[in-house]
């Protein structure tokens, strides 16, 4: 007959107030474990998404960390071909893609539009991008991408045209000539950022070479690892051959070059965790309320108890077992609810409202994040038990003459 | 003291090398006072009373003469304003609370007006409970619990839970219980005050029989002339006073 033995009877003998504060466990748990899942999902989806849009690892001129080019290209890296052939050379580097940034004016000969540009090898590109996925008319670039461009459907709308069209790019060249070249458009993309599909053109590295009139040399080389490999040796490990190679890069990390992920991940936690809190003293004070009824209804028990020779310590373990063992069931039966409305929810196609300067939305996707529930179990089963531990104290310190003759 | 394991001595208390007569607990000049608004009352004053093995007491007197107080002090369920309760040769009155709470468990047991059984427990596991308490392997306190359902007349009612047994039945399983550590001392307030009269005699019988097969001294604060009837002794107490105390 373990205390938990009966502290368990005394909850089933009080079926319809244990099922009540059962059930308010129950709801916090599968709240912290939906949550939880919600947020991994969220998480998880930014990394990729970051990721995807800047590398894993970046390979960009020492300068480039601290300064802001004044001129096109002005810190590239020259010969990138060759330093592309190393980097790829290490062990945990899945694929090695180039990428060139410049700025110009898009035309159609009767209207320009302003535009941020990149120039990319497509094949490798759309790979380790998921590029082609964006694409909502005609197709990605193909090959070197020849003389074809593929934009946002802003700009693209601002410049009335379609896949098959022409349009003249022009920018500036280092030596800060204006030189333009003609293509073809290609496709057209939904990068899902408002302002960037206003923006967005991007060409292959052979016509970005030549409308900048800077062949083999480009901003950065993006690097893609592995799964599994380790970022902070792989980084070391491009520097050292980068270097000794003769080009003067430096290896950032994803974290470093998308702010916003930090910042979004912060309010993130920010908000869960101020609904977390509220969460618990709900159950805190829910909890709190049901054992000192308890406490009240029994204190003759509690009296009985003490007479029979049962410490005050012995009083407060069983009335703390009683709020365990409700918050140990409460969270099994928690469980069993969230991972029904996590399978409804996510059977449910639900489209969440895209976030600020999005366009689209996200269908919603609660993962099944053990550590959620993990977290949701310590959460509950603690809240439990601060919320029993007063009520309980209280009866462990109750005059075993005056528990006896309550009536 | 009867050897256990047959018949009745199955329940008696424990040799504790201490011969018969020998005091188990006594009152020294113990005083109580209770507050009432803004007077205070004395409940019990300046009482003094011992307790021997094998005694059969009776505490006697009108309601509010200080019976159950008495009765309270005595068994560590309270502590005296003033006077010493001396168990074992130490005053109890002055010992820490887990302190107390061991020498109830391990010297003395308790009855209850109104029985006060573990709802959630069986007869079997309310009488085992004080021997949780001590430690007691469960082998051995299944089978030393069931001896006492089975001499207290209650073999076959082991797992019935009490709210369904009558209430000479309840108070069968508080006796069985009282006796499972094998104390000194059986403290009873007014254990019959809720049988009738034909279940009072047989709880009577019950514990005189415990009483003198086992050697285990009964105190009861009562109101009960059959209990007077069949006490050894008989205290009389008048506003919180021992008005007398003499051998039947």
């Amino acid at each position: 007959m373990s205390v938990f033995s009966l502290a368990w009877r005394n909850l089933l003998r009080q079926r319809r107030r244990t099922l009540l504060m059962g059930a308010v466990v129950a709801f916090g748990f599968a709240a912290f474990a939906l949550a939880g899942g919600f947020i991994a999902q969220t998480f998880a989806g930014l990394k990729e998404g970051t990721i995807h849009t800047v590398g894993q690892l970046q390979l960009v001129d020492r300068r480039a960390v601290s300064g802001t080019e004044e001129k096109t290209l002005e810190f590239g890296l020259p010969d990138a071909a060759r330093a592309r052939t190393i980097a790829a050379a290490d062990p945990s580097v899945d694929s090695v893609i180039p990428r060139i940034d410049f700025v110009g004016l898009a035309t159609n000969g009767a209207r320009s539009v302003p535009f941020l540009g990149i120039g990319v090898d497509p094949a490798p590109e759309a790979k380790a991008t998921f590029a082609k996925e964006l694409v909502v008319a005609g197709a990605y670039l193909s090959g070197d991408g020849g003389d074809g461009v593929v934009l946002g459907t802003g700009i693209a709308s601002a410049l009335k045209v379609k896949p098959g069209d022409s349009v003249t790019l022009m920018a500036t060249t280092p030596d800060a000539i204006l030189n333009a070249v003609d293509a073809v458009v290609k496709g057209l993309v939904d990068v899902r950022i408002r302002e960037l599909n206003d923006r967005y053109v991007a060409i292959g590295v052979g016509l970005a070479g030549r409308l900048l009139q800077s062949s083999g040399t480009v901003s950065k080389l993006l690097v893609f690892l592995k799964p599994g490999a380790d970022e902070n040796g792989t980084a070391e490990r491009l520097e050292r051959a980068l270097n000794a190679a003769g080009y003067p890069v430096v290896a950032r990390h994803w974290r470093e070059l998308a702010v916003f992920y930090g910042q979004v991940r912060m309010l993130y936690i920010g908000i869960f965790g101020f609904v977390g809190a509220v969460l618990v003293v709900i159950v805190i004070l829910s909890a709190a309320i049901v054992m000192t009824m308890a406490v009240t209804e029994r204190t003759r028990e509690i009296g009985t108890l003490r007479a029979l020779g049962t410490r005050p310590s012995g009083v407060l373990r069983l009335f703390l077992a009683e709020g365990v063992a409700i918050a140990l069931a409460g969270c099994a039966a928690g469980a069993v609810f969230a991972l029904v409305l996590r399978a409804a929810l996510n059977a449910s196609g639900i489209i969440l409202p895209p976030p600020p300067g999005a366009t689209h939305g996200m269908p919603i996707n609660v993962e099944f994040y053990p550590l959620a529930y993990g977290a949701g179990l310590v959460a509950m089963v603690l809240t439990m038990a601060i919320a029993s531990y007063f009520p309980a104290r209280r009866a462990s310190r109750v005059s075993i003459v005056e528990a006896l003759a309550h009536v | 003291m009867p050897k256990e394991g047959t018949g009745s001595s199955v329940i008696g208390g424990r040799p504790r090398g201490e011969d018969a007569g020998a005091t188990l607990v006594e009152a020294r000049g113990v005083s109580r006072y209770y507050r009432l608004g803004t007077s205070v009352v004395a409940a019990v004053q300046e009482v003094s009373l011992s307790i021997s093995r094998g005694e059969f007491v009776a505490l006697q007197g009108p309601s509010g003469s200080g019976k159950t107080t008495l009765l309270n002090l005595l068994g560590l369920l309270d502590r005296p304003d003033q006077g010493e309760i001396v168990v074992g040769g130490v005053d109890a009155g002055n010992l820490a609370e887990n302190d107390r709470s061991d020498l109830r468990r391990d010297r003395f047991g308790f009855v209850f007006q109104t029985f006060n059984l573990i709802a959630v427990l069986s007869a079997e596991e309310n009488v085992a409970y004080p021997m949780v308490l001590r430690g007691v392997g469960a082998e051995d306190r299944r089978a030393r619990a069931r001896e006492l359902l089975d001499a207290v007349g209650l073999s076959g009612k082991y797992a019935v839970r009490p709210d369904l047994l009558s209430g000479g039945q309840r108070q069968r399983v508080a006796i069985a219980r009282a006796l499972a550590n094998r104390p000194d001392v059986v403290f009873a307030d007014e254990p019959t005050a809720n049988l009738d009269t034909h279940t009072a005699e047989g709880i009577l019988d019950l514990m005189r029989d415990v009483c003198e097969s086992g050697g285990v001294a009964f105190l009861f604060a009562t109101h009960d002339p059959r209990v007077v009837a069949r006490a050894r002794r008989v205290v009389a107490l008048q506003d919180g006073r021992v008005e007398s105390d003499a051998p039947r």
